[in-house]
């Protein structure tokens, strides 16, 4: 058995209902699959105290649709890295900070509420990183639905087009037929 | 003296002579020590990644390559390794060995520039101009590898677009010669020289617990003797093929992340010769697809700054769904804060500088404007260098009587 596969069996003896979920992708990668925040806690708690991830590379954010994943790179003494994954609806995207066990993902996770829009309770005070003084709240850029061309960075504000309503799109049509 | 009255609050920048890089750094002082520091980064945000997603994988792969002056190729190799196991492709053992020469030959200018800016920060501006001399041959290498000084394009998807001819490997062989017989003398002043020790010994103190800690990498880490390194621990290109050895040291300081640099830049040596004398022949590069494979992948490379991360998805088509890069200099601002706190105010730079934190380095063209005739002209860098030489020439310093031409090859 290798050492991916032990640890993966020493994740499915504590937690059976990822059988079948978790992904040995190659050799030294390990992928589970995206946890709610209440399983996401105890698992990534449970993989970094007593399965022996004590590295932490970074989190990743990702725009799924009507989630935000978040993605916690760790890894062990063998230089495995287990894919941690987590995730929160996109009105409520509330996730907790791990800077109290991993001081250095303060950074990420400031990015993750910059460009992203997460919601990271206990997040230590300090400035914001990394968009700039100004930046127009309610803005999270790596968001898709975010648009750089509807972004002016003169104003340093957003202004996507309007909604089309019924009687807009009854106007457009009159305009056409008119033409 | 531990009132707060007697504290005082200064920032550092983000504009500053003692750094070359916009970072803020808010230091609170007692007397001349530093109890406090409070690290702001981000003034260099350029939104490359959400760029990526709008873009074809190939045309990604020149913005990648942006993400810093210095770490360009490894920055590349990341990324092309990433989506080459993405769409399942195995690249043929020469390029995989091109990639190696390429990335040792980035960390030798790139522990050479670091040498001289610590020098220069700690105002032994001979050894600055020392390291930078001779850091001027291996970009004279890479620009005749890759056709530029930086951001050389070697890397694409599915190998290398550019070979070493036996010309080339001569010529690199040489030149390693002197770069070797140099670095022999840093190696030499790094160890023995008692100001240098003086100056940068017991500051910067990051433990080897902080070090694991706060995860800084790279030579930050192995001058805290952590024994980590991509090369080794997950190799990729043709590392499992050429003795790789990662040098530490148990200095913990700033002394110690200078001892590490100034090795290694031996072993890349090392690695170097021994890859083109064991290079396999073979395609530089084979066909790859336009469209992507859905899928997610993390690639590490191993920086001259220490581990770069590269997180890739793609959603089938030929553009990524998301493309998440976290260079080695970002790992390092987080014990920043650790490493200032008990210091000396006069001790910040040479600290900050000892992470080397990243800053663009110049192309070898520039737009040159004559404001006195209004002419505007595009110089190379033999023009550029004919014209400093004859301005000097003019207010009675002549360069070409100095005997440093007979160095060069």
């Amino acid at each position: 058995m290798s050492g991916e596969e032990k640890i993966v069996a020493q994740i499915l003896e504590r937690y059976p209902f990822l059988e079948g979920k978790i992904t040995i992708q190659r050799r030294q990668r390990i992928i589970m699959p995206p946890l709610s925040r209440e399983k996401f806690e105890d698992v990534f708690k449970y993989v970094v105290d007593e399965v022996g991830f004590h590295r932490f590379h970074l989190v990743i954010g990702v725009d799924d649709g009507e989630d935000l994943g978040f993605i916690y790179a760790l890894s062990n003494e063998e230089n495995i890295v287990l894919l941690l994954k987590q995730k929160a609806p996109k009105e409520l995207p509330y996730i907790k900070s791990v800077c109290s066990v991993f001081p250095n993902a303060l950074w990420h996770e400031r990015e993750l509420v910059d460009l992203f829009g997460a919601q990271v309770e206990d997040l230590p005070p300090g400035p914001t990183y990394p968009l700039p003084d100004g930046w127009p709240a309610g803005n999270y850029p790596m968001r898709k639905e975010w648009k750089v061309e509807y972004f002016d960075k003169e104003t340093m504000t957003y202004n996507p087009p309007a909604e089309k309503t019924p009687e807009t799109a009854s106007d457009d049509k009159a305009k056409e037929a008119a033409k | 003296m531990s009132d707060n009255s007697k504290r005082i609050t200064i920032p550092i920048g983000p504009q500053h002579p003692a750094l070359k890089e916009p970072g803020c750094f808010t230091i609170t002082l007692e007397g001349e020590k530093v109890v406090n520091a409070v690290v702001g980064v981000g003034y260099n945000h350029r939104g490359l990644e959400k760029a990526c997603e709008s873009r074809t994988y190939i045309q990604d792969l020149y913005i990648i390559e942006r993400v810093c002056g210095i770490c360009s190729h490894t920055h590349s190799t990341a990324f092309c390794q990433g989506v080459e196991e993405l769409v399942g492709v195995e690249i043929s053992p020469r390029a995989k060995f091109i990639r190696v020469i390429m990335a040792e030959l980035e960390r030798l200018h790139s522990h050479l520039l670091w040498l001289g800016v610590a020098a220069h920060e700690i105002g032994f501006d001979t050894l600055f101009m020392y390291s930078w001399r001779d850091r001027e041959l291996v970009l004279d290498m890479l620009a005749m590898l890759g056709g530029n000084r930086v951001n050389y394009g070697i890397n694409t998807l599915g190998g290398v677009r550019r070979d070493i001819t036996p010309e080339m490997k001569e010529l690199i062989h040489k030149t390693l010669n002197i770069v070797e017989e140099q670095n022999k003398y840093y190696i030499d002043l790094a160890l023995h020289e008692t100001t240098l020790a003086a100056r940068l010994s017991g500051i910067g103190k990051l433990s080897h617990e902080d070090a694991i800690k706060y995860g800084a990498v790279g030579p930050v880490a192995r001058a805290s003797m952590v024994k980590d390194d991509i090369r080794v621990s997950e190799p990729y290109a043709a590392y499992d093929q050429i003795p790789v050895k990662v040098v530490t040291d148990d200095h913990c300081d700033v002394f110690g992340r200078a001892v590490v640099r100034v090795l290694e830049i031996m072993e890349s040596i090392s690695m170097i010769r021994f890859a083109l004398d064991n290079m396999p022949d073979g395609d530089l590069a084979v066909k790859f697809p336009r469209k992507v494979p859905a899928g997610e992948v993390f690639s590490r490379t191993e920086a001259p700054r220490g581990e770069d991360t590269h997180y890739i998805r793609g959603n089938g088509t030929d553009k990524p769904d998301r493309v998440r890069v976290r260079a080695a200099s970002e790992a390092n601002w987080h014990g920043m804060q650790h490493m200032l706190e008990g210091d000396y105010l006069a001790d910040v730079p040479i600290i900050i500088a000892a992470i080397d934190p990243c800053y663009s380095c110049t192309d070898r063209a520039f737009i040159v404007k004559d404001l006195d005739h209004g002419d505007q002209r595009v110089w190379d860098w033999q023009s550029l260098k004919r014209y400093s030489v004859d301005w000097y020439k003019k207010r009675g310093f002549d360069a070409s009587k100095i005997k440093l031409a007979e160095r060069r090859i």
